[in-house]
């Protein structure tokens, strides 16, 4: 008991420290999460003979919490309808962002002679681009109030819907493509069964409105949260034992969720614990990997770094110019979409899982962890030199 | 007055006034409850951040703004029901009111329309039961007791109308 709580008073008091440097720097936290966790992890502190945070089971089930509760949270501010009303602007501005990256992603993981199912995840790493992290900038920067806020926070939707889909059909693939050896078989059965179990989440999200709303029909908000974190936790973990990405499975259950009337107090309450989580998983990715292995991959670290982010600007410009914004305004579009994050690592995560355990799966999480340390701070610091960017743009053009 | 309003993903909702001289006000209201406001010159410039408020106090400013404490209202609207159809109103009078100039006898106000004049306003001065001998300047304002069609009567003879 002693040595569970001590870790997790560890866990916690890294985090802590790690958010007051973020603070005082004025950067994410995100990146400041992995560092922390790298540092405070085996392959730092413990190399070193100070006391070292584990990588304990405590942590991963704290870690896949958080991953459940980042996901459940994207869904529930993402309902269904608003996805069948969602404008062909956005969806103009969407539509360049994932056939520009995407692809790209995938090319580069194909070149450095992975495997297919390892390059796919590449392409959703570096297609990704990090909700919390840009979210954050933009009321900061106070872009909040202007046109391109809408563009951006729109192509943000977009790419969670697709991600969420990408990741259903990625994890199943490599589920099914780990289990004997990668037959057809075994591949078909991984995948259908992946779509079978979205199919009831997706026909709760449809068709359980009503049933759900009486589930969740307490005046008590302990109740509603125990409730919530109750039906996030026990399909996440139904998922994963049917072999479905258990973020996927969280996402269509908090797009279930949204549906509801209960879904503005369903935010209120399940805000802090998705923060808490969250943090953690950030932690345990940063424990989890060796600083070693990314000095390994600075290589093609460095590469994948000056690849996506132009094409990242490129597809955030055109973005932008398809969304109906002015020039000046889509170059913040195209700055304001570098910021790599949260999803990017779920995504890594998943080459780690011991059902999945890829190859490459180290150098992947490696490779990633190093792209979202790199790409966080860069976008970061892109949208705070907008103005000089921006003019030089719109000079080269006019 | 157009408002357009739009969903901000994750942050909340934005609200966008156009003002009068081109201007727009954009007020975001944050998911968790705050408020911030901003003023954006024209429609391509960046928006200024004006202020911003935690969500009780902006539901407390925004019930000042809809006026639930204090309603002001032009000079010429203003009256009071005294009780029955009997009105105390303001009358302003203006430069080129044709009783400008002469004494409330001379006007000969209350003979014509019903009306009497109960108090002359004068910048901050009160000239309280004025007599026939009082004389109206341009920018007194009248206080009227009267019916409400004596009322009426009195500020069209005071307009020139």
């Amino acid at each position: 008991m002693a040595a569970g709580l001590l870790e997790l008073g560890q866990v916690f008091a890294v985090l802590a420290i790690a958010g007051a440097v973020a603070l005082r720097i004025g950067l994410s936290v995100i990146p400041l999460y992995v560092v922390s966790g790298m540092l405070a992890g085996p392959f730092v502190a413990g190399r070193f003979g100070v006391p070292h945070v584990p990588n304990g089971e405590l942590l991963t089930v704290l870690a896949e919490v958080g991953i459940v509760l980042l996901l459940f949270f994207l869904g529930l501010e993402f309902s269904l309808d608003r996805l069948l009303a969602a404008r062909s602007r956005i969806t103009r501005a969407g539509v360049v962002d994932v056939a520009i990256n995407l692809p790209l992603g995938i090319a580069i993981g194909l070149a450095l002679g992975w495997s297919v199912v390892e390059a796919l995840l590449l392409g959703g790493i570096v297609y990704i681009s990090s909700s919390a992290i840009i979210t954050k900038s933009l009321i900061d920067m106070g872009w909040i109030a202007d046109p391109e806020s809408e563009a951006i926070l729109g192509v943000l939707v977009f790419e969670d819907i697709v991600v969420a889909v990408y990741l259903a059909v990625v994890a199943a693939v490599a589920v099914g493509a780990s289990g004997g050896g990668g037959g057809t078989a075994d591949l078909a059965l991984s995948v259908g069964r992946s779509l079978a179990v979205l199919a009831v989440l997706v026909a709760l999200a449809a068709y359980g409105t009503p049933l759900l709303n009486r589930l969740l029909d307490t005046r008590s908000d302990e109740q509603l949260l125990i409730r919530v974190v109750a039906a996030a936790a026990g399909v996440g973990g139904l998922a994963l034992a049917f072999g479905v990405s258990e973020a996927v499975a969280a996402f269509f259950l908090g797009a279930a969720f949204g549906a509801t009337e209960h879904v503005h107090r369903i935010e209120r309450v399940i805000t802090s614990e998705r923060d808490l989580y969250a943090a953690v998983f950030f932690l345990s990715i940063g424990i989890e990997t060796n600083p070693a292995l990314i000095a390994g991959v600075a290589v093609p670290l460095a590469a994948l770094v000056v690849v996506t982010t132009a094409s990242k600007l490129l597809s955030g410009y055109y973005g932008g110019r398809a969304y109906g914004l002015s020039e000046r305004r889509s170059t913040r579009v195209a700055l304001a979409l570098v910021a790599r994050g949260e999803f990017s690592l779920v995504i890594a995560a998943l080459a780690t899982r011991p059902d999945i355990a890829l190859p490459q799966g180290e150098t992947i999480v490696a490779l990633a962890v190093g792209y979202v340390l790199v790409m966080g701070l860069l976008g970061t610091v892109l949208m705070r030199y907008s103005g000089v960017i921006e003019g030089r743009v719109v000079k080269s053009l006019g | 007055m157009t408002v357009y309003e739009s969903d901000l993903p994750g942050v909340g909702k934005k609200h966008e006034i156009d003002l009068p001289d081109g201007s727009q006000l954009v007020v975001v209201t944050h998911n968790e409850g705050r408020r911030e406001v901003f003023l954006r010159a024209d429609p391509d410039s960046d928006s200024e951040k004006l202020f911003e408020l935690p969500d009780r106090l902006a539901r407390q400013v925004g019930t000042i703004l809809e006026g639930a404490y204090f309603q002001p209202v032009k000079s010429q609207d203003i009256e009071t029901l005294l009780g029955g159809d009997t009105l105390l109103e303001w009358v302003d009078v203006d430069e080129d009111s044709p009783i400008a100039g002469q004494t409330l006898g001379e006007s000969d106000l209350r003979a014509e329309t019903g009306a009497s004049v109960v108090a002359v306003e004068r910048g901050t001065d009160v000239i309280p039961s004025p007599g026939a001998e009082t004389t109206i300047h341009a920018g007194d304002r009248l206080v009227v007791v009267g019916t409400r069609e004596n009322c009426e009567d009195f500020q069209s003879r005071v307009d020139g109308a």
